[in-house]
């Protein structure tokens, strides 16, 4: 990738093209949320719309935990809550620690996630077709089964893709191609990424009973229950893990920074969620279960500093190709980032062609607009948070400590009882962590979360 | 220029189905559908005659409306036209009616020069609806083949039988099958796909073929499924494999009379 940032250079400084007609206003690699989002903007503003993707049902091996906020998809889609393929709605959502022995957990159920209903469980099997099939109806060629092989480029700027020796040209190509941007990186449009922007998710989905699920969790037919966990069980290494609720399954597994786990020199994750899931607070909730599917997948999770330029002559990055993903280790999402950023580069197209000008001058707008949404200003707000979340602390003597302070406040063992002042010190000293240092880290946490 | 068809079969991906204890039937809703995998031969053993001798191909097949992707998938790989043969008059059929509906499909296209089959589907296996076909199209027939040429006026096909390769001749029109593997299909491209998208593909009812409704679909089926068992997986001793194994499996081998 030496010549990454020539290749930038070279196709961001150059001038519109003319005289030539390209098949399509606008080409889109992927058709996962963010391309299917961009996709649907694009052709109900009547562009002319090609969507690509690999599966057949397109995005159909895509994977997420399967949280999905759904603010942003009500705006291309009014009707998604009827007619989307969802699971559950979430109004009860855990966040906790989990140490060897205990769970340590806060279980927030509230009327206000029930009366708005924004937060679903999905699977993605079943809702990315769904979604590339709205691209459809919207006016969008939609061709499933096909992996782009390479982009054509001319003149510095991107001018379309090529597959099996043909080459297909749109006025611009819309990279949504996911969290390993193949394209992109070869065609240097961004550099790839390294272990410490990355982490891996090892997910399981399985099966119950609605019965099972609504009677072990305490759920209504169409409620479900969100859990977010920091795994303190596993030794050193820096776990998060997430347990969701489906209609007739459950979504479970763990996240883990690549860093942290070629440091300690795991190579089998599959170990690591066989252990989240044999927990003793765990392994009740999934009993008489079956595992239905096994998969693995990276996330984006270096924030601000690893997105790339968003967009040259005749290119966009979208969605996890271009970093957009947000952890902070209570909260993963990327999916309403996705879709954010296709309909805001969507957009940006459509202005783009009323100008008729694609060039990175003319395509800067995107970046304006995805600017004032969330999406970037989370990422920028939350510019440290990797500094709390690869804390080892947080996954190793923070669980502890409060486990240790939860013990002696709340078992009674026929013993003087402590004041909890003298209790938090001694669970600390038995743990040697020094309370100045407790202290800062608190206050870093408190400063970056 | 001959005039080419390839039937072809949406199956469920056979590694996704299961089995209902209670009802007896295939579980296929969690299946994904793909094309029938010897179809995919037949196609490919199609597009080798066209690319020889010119030609236009039609696939055909007979299912619910969400078939559609394959016959769309077909055109990706280079088959010209699609068409689906949907109703629900055709609903439920055995290998008698099926056999018979997309004969008349034939027919009511205008005939063709050589229709081709899969050997059989991966999810009923009978094997039928190839000579099925041919029987009532009056045309010639050449089963489990794997290679076809073209001499005019004959179709040269060969067929592996067990040590040896026989070559038949036969007359004009004629219906092959085709065997899993018979030869290396190639993949749909994204240009032959999106022609195919936009082409789009022809649907029959049975207005357009005025099939008789007492011999088409579950009517005209004379078989009924009346029980089916589940097997149990049989139970495999695991072998690791090692060099004493090997030599165990060789004299088994050698001892069965099997290789010398
Ligand atoms: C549980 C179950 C039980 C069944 N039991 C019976 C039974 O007892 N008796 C019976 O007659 N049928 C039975 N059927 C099968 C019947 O509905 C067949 O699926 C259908 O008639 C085609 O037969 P086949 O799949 O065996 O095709 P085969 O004869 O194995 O197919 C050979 C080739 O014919 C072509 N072909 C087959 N079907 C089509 C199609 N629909 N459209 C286009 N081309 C096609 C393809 O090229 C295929 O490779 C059963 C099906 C199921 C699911
Ligand atoms: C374990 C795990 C849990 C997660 N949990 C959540 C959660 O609860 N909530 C949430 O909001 N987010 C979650 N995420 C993040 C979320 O899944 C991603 O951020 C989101 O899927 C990004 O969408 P995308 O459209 O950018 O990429 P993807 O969904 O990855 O889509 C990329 C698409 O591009 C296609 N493609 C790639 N290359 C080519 C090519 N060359 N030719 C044709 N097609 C191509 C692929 O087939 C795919 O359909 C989770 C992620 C993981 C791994």
């Amino acid at each position: 990738m030496a010549n990454f940032k020539e290749n930038i250079k070279r196709i961001n400084s150059s001038e519109s093209i003319s005289g030539r007609m390209p098949d399509y206003d606008a080409i889109v690699v992927g058709a996962g949320n963010a391309g299917s989002a961009a996709a649907i903007t694009m052709a109900s503003k009547g562009l002319n719309v090609l969507l690509v993707d690999r599966a057949d049902p397109p995005g159909a091996k895509n994977l997420s935990g399967g949280v999905l906020w759904g603010n942003d998809l009500a705006e291309i889609l009014p009707k998604w809550q009827t007619e989307a393929p969802l699971e559950r709605f979430i109004d009860n959502k855990k966040i906790g620690f989990l140490t060897e022995k205990s769970s340590i957990v806060i279980d927030f159920k509230t009327e206000f996630f029930r009366d708005n209903k924004i937060a679903h469980s999905v699977l993605r099997a079943k809702f990315d077709p769904w979604m590339a099939k709205k691209a459809k109806e919207a006016g969008a060629l939609v061709i499933p089964g096909i992996t782009v092989e390479s982009l054509a480029i001319e003149d510095r700027t991107v001018v379309g893709i090529k597959e099996s020796g043909d080459t297909i040209t749109a006025n611009v190509v819309l990279l949504a191609e996911g969290v390993n941007p193949r394209l992109s990186i070869e065609a240097g449009l961004r550099k790839p990424l390294q272990d410490r922007e990355l982490s891996v998710g090892v997910k399981e989905v399985i099966k119950l009973s609605a019965q099972k699920i609504e009677d072990r969790f305490n759920l209504t037919k169409e409620s479900g229950m969100a859990s977010e966990y920091i795994v303190g069980s596993l030794g050193n290494l820096n776990i998060g893990a997430f347990f969701y609720t489906n209609k007739e399954s459950i979504s479970l597994g763990i996240v883990s920074p690549m860093e942290e786990l070629r440091r300690n020199g795991v190579t089998h994750t599959y170990d690591l969620i066989e252990k989240f899931k044999s927990h003793p607070s765990i392994a009740p909730l999934i009993e008489g279960g079956t595992t239905i599917e096994y998969g693995a997948h990276l996330i984006p999770e270096g924030g601000i500093d690893s997105v790339p330029q968003l967009y040259g002559n005749g290119y966009m990055l979208l969605g996890d190709a271009a970093g957009l993903a947000f952890s902070n280790g209570l909260v993963l999402q990327g999916m309403n980032y996705a879709i954010v950023s296709g309909i805001k580069a969507g957009e940006a197209v459509a202005e783009a062609k009323a100008r008729n000008d694609f060039t990175a001058k003319s395509l800067a707008v995107y970046e304006q607009k995805l600017g004032s949404t969330y999406a970037l200003k989370d990422l920028k707000t939350f510019k440290d948070i990797r500094k709390v979340t690869n804390n080892p602390k947080m996954y190793t003597v923070y669980p502890q400590l409060l486990e240790g302070i939860l013990l002696e406040t709340l078992w009674e063992r026929g013993q003087p009882k402590k004041k909890t002042r003298d209790v938090i010190g001694e669970a600390a000293s038995k743990l040697s962590v020094g309370k100045v240092k407790a202290l800062t880290d608190l206050y870093g946490i408190y400063r970056r979360m | 220029m001959l005039k080419i068809a390839v039937m072809i079969k949406q199956v469920p991906d056979s590694q996704d189905i299961t089995i209902d204890p209670v009802t007896k039937t295939l579980n296929r809703s969690q299946a994904r559908n793909v094309v029938n995998p010897p179809d995919v031969n037949a196609l490919e053993a199609a597009l080798l005659l066209k690319d020889k001798e010119g030609g236009e191909i039609t696939v055909i097949t007979m299912g619910p409306p969400m078939a559609d992707v394959a016959l769309l998938e077909c055109m990706g790989r280079g088959a010209d036209k699609g068409i689906l043969v949907t109703d629900r008059f055709f609903a439920g059929a055995d290998t008698w009616p099926t056999s018979y509906t997309l004969a008349s499909t034939a027919d009511y296209l205008g005939g063709f020069d050589i229709i081709f089959c899969g050997e059989e589907t991966t999810d009923s296996s009978t094997g039928h609806v190839g000579p099925g076909i041919a029987e009532f199209l009056g045309y010639q027939q050449a089963t489990y083949v794997n290679k076809v040429e073209y001499e005019e006026p004959f179709f040269i096909a060969e067929r592996d039988i067990e040590g040896a390769t026989e070559t038949l001749r036969i007359g004009k029109p004629a219906v092959v099958t085709i065997t899993l593997n018979a030869n290396a299909p190639r993949n749909p491209t994204l240009k032959k796909k999106i022609e195919a998208y936009k082409k789009g593909i022809t649907i029959v009812a049975n207005k357009d073929l005025k099939l008789d409704p007492a011999c088409i679909g579950l009517k005209g089926s004379p078989t009924i499924v009346k029980d089916m068992k589940t097997v149990a997986d049989p139970v495999k001793t695991p072998v690791k494999p090692g060099i004493e194994e090997l030599d165990k499996v060789i004299s088994v081998l050698v001892e069965r009379g099997i290789v010398k």
